[in-house]
């Protein structure tokens, strides 16, 4: 109790936030939300001034006067985002050309109007989303035209969720492209793409899909309330919205399933998941997600049953490897050398008499140089990629053993463990698995196979009571739900017939038999 | 199908009972029961549990009557507040007493087998925090976890009889009959012990989904569980013989013997990684039980900040005996002895003064109505 | 926020003293110095006795390429101590590293202190150990323990777990050795029934060994010449409640082996009479057991009937006298020839175990217990007094499976 102050003291920091002197910007607020004026000069100058033209290069403001209405008018847009010839064409050539006089802008402009607006924020948004926007003289309204063309990437194959049979495109950075991905997969009238603005700055567009008759309305709320919930003035990517959403950021197991392959994220969508996409990121996250979900990849189920479980088995197999084996290296070698066969033992300990570091020493050094030589890997340009295997290889494998810092036992413990965690495709799990891996090995090191196991059953408590979304994380399996038991193995397609009873779906059954 | 929040599923409570009564197989108590009754040991589980199946019974059927209500509420219901509360203390204490020694009892293992340089407090120290942290978890996630272990653990005791099989000998049963009959039958009543922990069980009900599920999970258990005991002590004899009465944890002893081929022949880390399992479920659940009794006795609803500070008294009060042979010879056997027949009578006696209350026909009546 | 905070920080604080205080079991591997063969002798000094320790050194063929280095495959120490445990610690004044039991494969007591009634007092500190396991294995040497680790040097296998280990496994598949595991020898000293045996070796060579029939044989009788090791792991010694009262030569152990149930032997070659010489030639055959024996007793009546049926399967690999083994009726000939044989055989050695060793060396009182509903009265009936006089039949029950290859013989 007496320490207690001090330590308090030692740990004192700064509770509020500092102060900052900030420009006030209610006038621009209090301009957003008024209305458009019906004088042509009053909104021109409004909106120049908005858009800070002529500073502002690629914001175009075009003058001219409609023939057939015999007033004044003005076009302003956004010339890298929208496709500047269409306006031309469309447009602005109509405009100027047509001498019919009906007194309808809509009659004229053979473009697509897509709407009128009259408030002064709500167009301005509009016109930054790649709009554009007609201004006519005595008109208190605005006409909008959806002119947008973004450039990006096309469709490509998918690059980090690599697999042999199967569909191969990817998401990309285009979110329309990547709802035609979904729509192409799943054609039901039933499937949902629910938009939503999150932040307030950059005014991002997060869009739900999912299938009106399965999702559970329950989760689909509590996903719309933490969406809402979030006050932040800009989310760059979706993988940044991923950690806003999650219930526990600092946890060392992801709770939301991120992925790049639109074949996924639709058979999510069909079991009654929820898919959240966002412009520019080329990828979805899928909720909620389960353990079980991380660990699989589509192949399992694209491949033949056994040829998918026997890559299932291998996984599970890969995971456990990953994470335990340097950690029951060293708690063999350490506590328990009983357990080692004799021939075995009298080689690990030929090999080990010159090492000068203790074997804990020894697996933690060649742990960092693995993930160096990883991170590396995936840092260096293309160009020089491949020198960085043979550096790795040949200084920290051979040339380690033969400078006696090593023990050879270690580099095939290490490189065993490495092989196997990038067997496991999902990112997340797999920075989960190599970072509990160090924490397995310390407790290895402090108590053999007890502090293992001790170490183990916290995480397998904490595991089960991790939930995504109210889905506990190792549903079905525990606490259990009806499924189709698509878990460690997976069944016959035809004999999966339920959706899993953790997302309390409104449709049970798959197909139902006659 | 709906699964509601906080429920403890059937399968999750099997497997805690399974974890913490089949536990004993591999501890001091085929031991203790072998120096009671030799070769005929392997018979005492199973007629314990014949014995224990009649208070057992009668104390489900009282549960039945007030549906959803755990022990100790009922117990001061048929008893009245006074008496309940001592008879609630009494059920608790046996139990802590229970808890203590138990644990100190494993953590011996763990260190007379493997660690032998370790302290003491060390080991128990570590096994009481894990448990600890898995109990304020909460008894859903207990369940979960049990039910994840506990293929694991029961495939592997099996696979460790069976590879003891091979070394043993049948012959060693004979004579069937050990040291006489009655001597069996005796002993056997003694040892309803055995069995006390699905006396305690009941104060789980209204975490189950229904008390139909209860009792079909604690027949399902307490069969298996009656069985694996007698099975491991039958084998530990056909493998041991007379030598066993010298062997203080046979489990043990078995599988620092047997032998997986020529390759691996010493795999008892195996089997005691699967065990270590089943210890830390066994220890966390029990500690969940100790606290719930607690927090109802006392009526504390946030049972989660009582239990760091129990398990800290279990840890001191296991730390009691300073060597490992007089927990299992001194304090072991008291509670082996005193706490099977002590709730056995408790269940009687609930059901009598049930009975004489007339609870049972108001229960038909209200049936009938 | 900022509680939880501190709290963590002390939990962290906590963790390094922990951690400071040290790793209480952890021991590099190679800091243990392997004790793969433990000899225990008679000391001159009272209370005493002479320890043995044949050590391993694990550099030694163990690296493939990359500079094998020029040191002796093990280590051997003699000196006395009160008892092989705090033996290590003495032990470490000699040798650099921690003195481990982890690997101890046999222990090797000499003849002399076998016979000792001490001998079991000393060694039953085994149970006691936590490194030893129960799956070693006894062995009784002709000489002093220490000589015979001394003598004893392989040609083949340099590292001394693996010859110990080839030299046991190979000899109980053959039935020349018991399966003297420390386990057993407990198991059989509790049960004071029956006779434990314990694998007779010896690394010297007799003088001038006799000339006997085909494996009647002990240790260093063999006469065996070449570029050899002299060490020679054949018979037994008969231990009667821990100590040693006699011997069994390799086939009398042999047959122990077959007529035991709890031994897991492979298939034996031995040699028959053969039946249609004078005696003289020998039948070679292959032994397989593959079924256990029925054993009948009659505990009833005043003198103990013991009839044991041997199911054995036979493989005829041999026909010294050239007969035409297709013919039904030579095969019956050699059919009860064997049974005859192998009948006369046993008897004769149950004879033998009755009068001389007075007792049964494998646990045949197990097959008695049955007959008896409790204890008292198995204890009443009496074993070791009932044996001495039963009668014992031994029924052979043969059936020949294979004639060899070929079953027409040569014309002469």
């Amino acid at each position: 109790m007496m320490k207690k102050p001090s330590i308090k003291m030692l740990f004192e920091k700064n509770k509020s936030e500092p102060q900052f002197v900030e420009k006030s910007n209610v006038k621009d607020i209090e301009l957003k939300k008024q209305d458009i004026s019906s004088s042509y000069d009053k909104n021109l100058a409004t909106f120049k001034s908005i858009f800070s033209v002529p500073k502002n290069t690629d914001v175009k403001v075009r003058e001219f006067t409609i023939r057939a209405l015999n007033r004044r008018a003005f076009i302003i847009f956004i010339s890298t985002m929208v496709e500047v010839e269409r306006i031309q064409e469309s447009i602005v050539k109509p405009l100027l050309e047509n001498e019919l006089s009906t007194g309808e802008i809509r009659d004229i402009v053979s473009y697509p109007i897509e709407k009128t607006a009259t408030v002064i924020g709500e167009i301005t948004e509009f016109i930054t989303g790649g709009m554009t926007a007609l201004f006519i003289d005595g008109d208190i309204q605005s006409h909008l035209f959806e002119t947008t063309n973004l450039t990006g990437r096309s469709i490509e194959k998918s690059d980090n969720e690599v697999i042999v049979k199967g569909a191969k495109e990817a998401f990309n950075e285009r979110v329309i492209d990547n709802i035609a991905l979904l729509r192409k997969k799943i054609k039901n009238e039933n499937l949902i793409v629910d938009s939503q603005v999150i932040s307030k700055r950059s005014r991002n567009d997060v869009f739900l899909v999912y299938q009106k008759d399965l999702a559970n309305d329950e989760i689909l709320q509590t996903i719309k309330d933490k969406l809402t919930s979030i006050d932040i003035d800009r989310i760059l990517d979706l993988s940044i919205l991923e950690q806003y959403l999650e219930e526990r950021p600092r946890s060392l197991f992801p709770t939301i399933l991120y992925t790049e392959r639109p074949d996924r994220a639709a058979s999510f969508i069909e079991e009654g998941h929820i898919v959240i996409l966002m412009s520019n990121s080329p990828s979805c996250l899928i909720l909620p997600t389960t353990f079980w979900s991380l660990m699989h990849s589509p192949e399992d189920h694209y491949l033949r049953a056994p040829y998918g479980n026997f890559i299932r088995l291998l996984r599970l197999f890969a995971f456990l490897v990953a994470v335990f084996a340097s950690a029951f290296y060293i708690a063999i070698t350490n506590y328990h050398v009983g357990m080692i066969p004799p021939d075995l033992l009298m080689a690990f300990a030929g090999t080990r008499e010159r090492v000068p570091f203790p074997s804990v020493i020894e697996i933690f050094m060649m742990e960092i140089a693995f993930e160096l030589i990883r991170e590396a890997g995936l840092r260096v340009p293309t160009p020089i990629g491949p020198t960085i295997g043979i550096v790795g290889a040949l200084i920290l494998g051979q040339a380690a053993v033969q400078a006696n810092i090593i023990s050879p036992i270690v580099i095939i413990v290490i490189a065993l463990s490495g092989l196997s965690s990038f067997i496991i495709s999902d990112l997340s799990i797999n920075f989960a698995i190599r970072m509990t891996r160090l924490l397995f090995i310390c407790s290895a090191g402090l108590l053999g196979v007890y502090g293992l196991i001790a170490l183990c059953m916290v995480f397998l408590f904490y595991l089960v009571s991790l939930n995504s979304f109210g889905t506990p994380y190792l549903a079905p399996m525990t606490p259990h739900f009806l499924s189709s038991k698509d878990l460690i193995i997976r069944h016959l397609p035809i004999k999966e017939r339920f959706r899993p009873g953790y997302l309390k779906p409104k449709d049970m059954v798959k197909q139902r038999k006659e | 199908m709906k699964q509601q929040v906080g429920k403890l599923g059937l399968r999750e409570y099997i497997s805690i009972a399974i974890l913490m009564v089949g536990a004993k197989a591999t501890e001091d108590t085929p031991t203790i029961l072998f120096n009671k009754v030799h070769n005929s040991s392997w018979m005492l589980p199973i007629l314990s549990a014949g014995i224990f199946f009649i208070p057992l019974y009668l104390l489900l059927k009282i549960m039945t009557l007030y549906k959803d209500k755990d022990l100790f509420s009922v117990i001061q219901k048929l008893l009245g507040k006074y008496l309940g509360f001592i008879v609630c203390l009494l059920i608790f204490l046996i139990s802590s007493y229970a808890i203590s020694f138990d644990s100190r009892s494993y953590s011996n293992i763990i260190r007379t087998f493997y660690f032998t340089t370790t302290p003491n407090l060390i080991i128990y120290a570590l096994l009481m925090v894990v448990c600890t942290y898995g109990a304020r978890k909460g008894i859903q996630h207990i369940g979960s976890v049990a039910y994840l272990v506990i293929y694991l653990s029961v495939f592997s005791l099996w696979f460790a009889l069976m590879l003891s099989m091979q070394q043993s000998t049948i012959q060693s049963i004979f004579p069937i009959w050990g040291p006489g009959k009655l001597e069996i039958l005796n002993q056997s009543s003694q040892k309803v012990t055995l069995f006390a922990e699905f006396f305690l069980f009941t104060m789980f009900i209204p975490y189950l989904p229904s008390i139909k599920e209860y009792k079909k999970g604690t027949w399902f258990a307490f069969v298996y569980v009656s069985i694996q005991i007698s099975a491991a002590i039958f084998i530990y004899i056909c493998l041991f013989d007379i030598g066993m009465g010298g062997v203080g944890y046979p489990f043990h002893t078995a599988i620092r013997f047997i032998s997986f081929g020529t390759f691996l022949p010493n795999v008892e880390i195996i089997f005691f990684i699967t065990w270590l399992m089943s210890v830390f479920i066994r220890f966390t659940a029990f500690l969940y039980l100790n606290s719930l009794m607690f927090g109802r006795l006392f009526k504390i609803k946030d049972i989660e900040y009582i239990i760091p500070s129990l398990a800290t008294i279990y840890l001191l009060i296991g730390s009691i005996p300073e060597a490992a042979v007089n927990v299992s010879t001194e304090f072991r056997a008291l509670s082996l002895t005193i706490a099977g027949p002590t709730f056995a009578a408790i269940s009687i006696i609930l059901w009598l003064s049930a009975l004489l209350k007339g609870e049972f026909k108001r229960d038909k009546n209200r049936n009938s109505m | 926020m900022i509680k939880t905070g501190t709290v963590c920080k002390l939990l962290m604080f906590l963790f390094i003293v922990c951690i400071l205080t040290g790793c209480w079991d952890k021991q590099e591997l190679e800091d243990k110095a392997y004790v793969i063969g433990l000899g225990i002798d008679h000391s001159n000094h009272k209370g005493k006795i002479k320890v043995t320790m044949l050590l391993a050194n694990p550099e030694v063929g163990s690296m493939q390429g990359g500079g094998g280095s020029t040191e002796k495959p093990r280590e051997i120490i003699t000196f006395e101590a009160n008892d092989f445990i705090a033996a290590k610690g003495t032990a470490n004044a000699i040798i650099s590293r921690t003195i481990s039991y982890e690997l101890l494969k046999i222990f090797v007591v000499s003849e002399e202190y076998a016979k000792n009634p001490n001998f079991i007092k000393t060694f039953s500190d085994i149970q006691m150990d936590k490194e030893i396991r129960l799956d070693s294995h006894l062995a009784v040497s002709k000489e002093n323990a220490s000589e015979f680790f001394l003598k004893n040097k392989p040609k083949m296998e340099t590292r001394p777990h693996k010859y110990f280990q080839y030299m046991v496994n190979h000899g109980i598949e053959n039935g020349l050795i018991p399966d003297s595991t420390l386990f057993r020898f407990f198991n059989t000293t509790y049960r004071k029934t029956e006779l434990f045996l314990a694998m007779f070796i010896s690394a010297e060579k007799d003088k001038n060994p006799k000339e006997h029939r085909e494996d009647e044989y002990m240790a260093g009788q063999v006469n065996a010449t070449g570029e050899l090791d002299d060490t020679q792991f054949i018979g037994s010694a008969v231990f009667r409640n821990g100590m040693m009262i006699g011997k069994l030569n390799g086939q009398e152990t042999r047959m122990v082996n077959i007529l035991d149930d709890t031994t897991n032997i492979k298939d034996i070659l031995i040699d028959l009479p053969d039946p249609f010489s004078n005696k003289k030639k020998q039948l070679a055959a292959r032994i397989l057991k593959t079924k256990s024996n029925k054993v009948k007793m009659n505990v009833k009546s005043a003198r103990l009937k013991v009839d044991i049926t041997v199911p054995l399967k036979l493989e005829i690999m041999s026909n010294p006298s050239m007969i035409d083994i297709a013919k039904k009726r030579n095969q019956q000939i050699i059919k009860s020839q064997v049974t005859n044989h192998l009948k006369k055989v046993n008897e004769k050695f149950f004879k033998k175990t009755q009068t001389k060793l007075k007792g049964v060396p494998f646990p045949l009182s197990m097959y008695a217990r049955r007959y008896f509903g409790t204890i008292q009265e198995y204890k009443k009936f009496d074993w070791q007094k009932s044996y001495l006089n039963a009668d014992i039949r031994v029924h052979p029950s043969i059936q020949i499976i294979d004639y060899g290859k070929q079953t027409k013989a040569l014309k002469r």
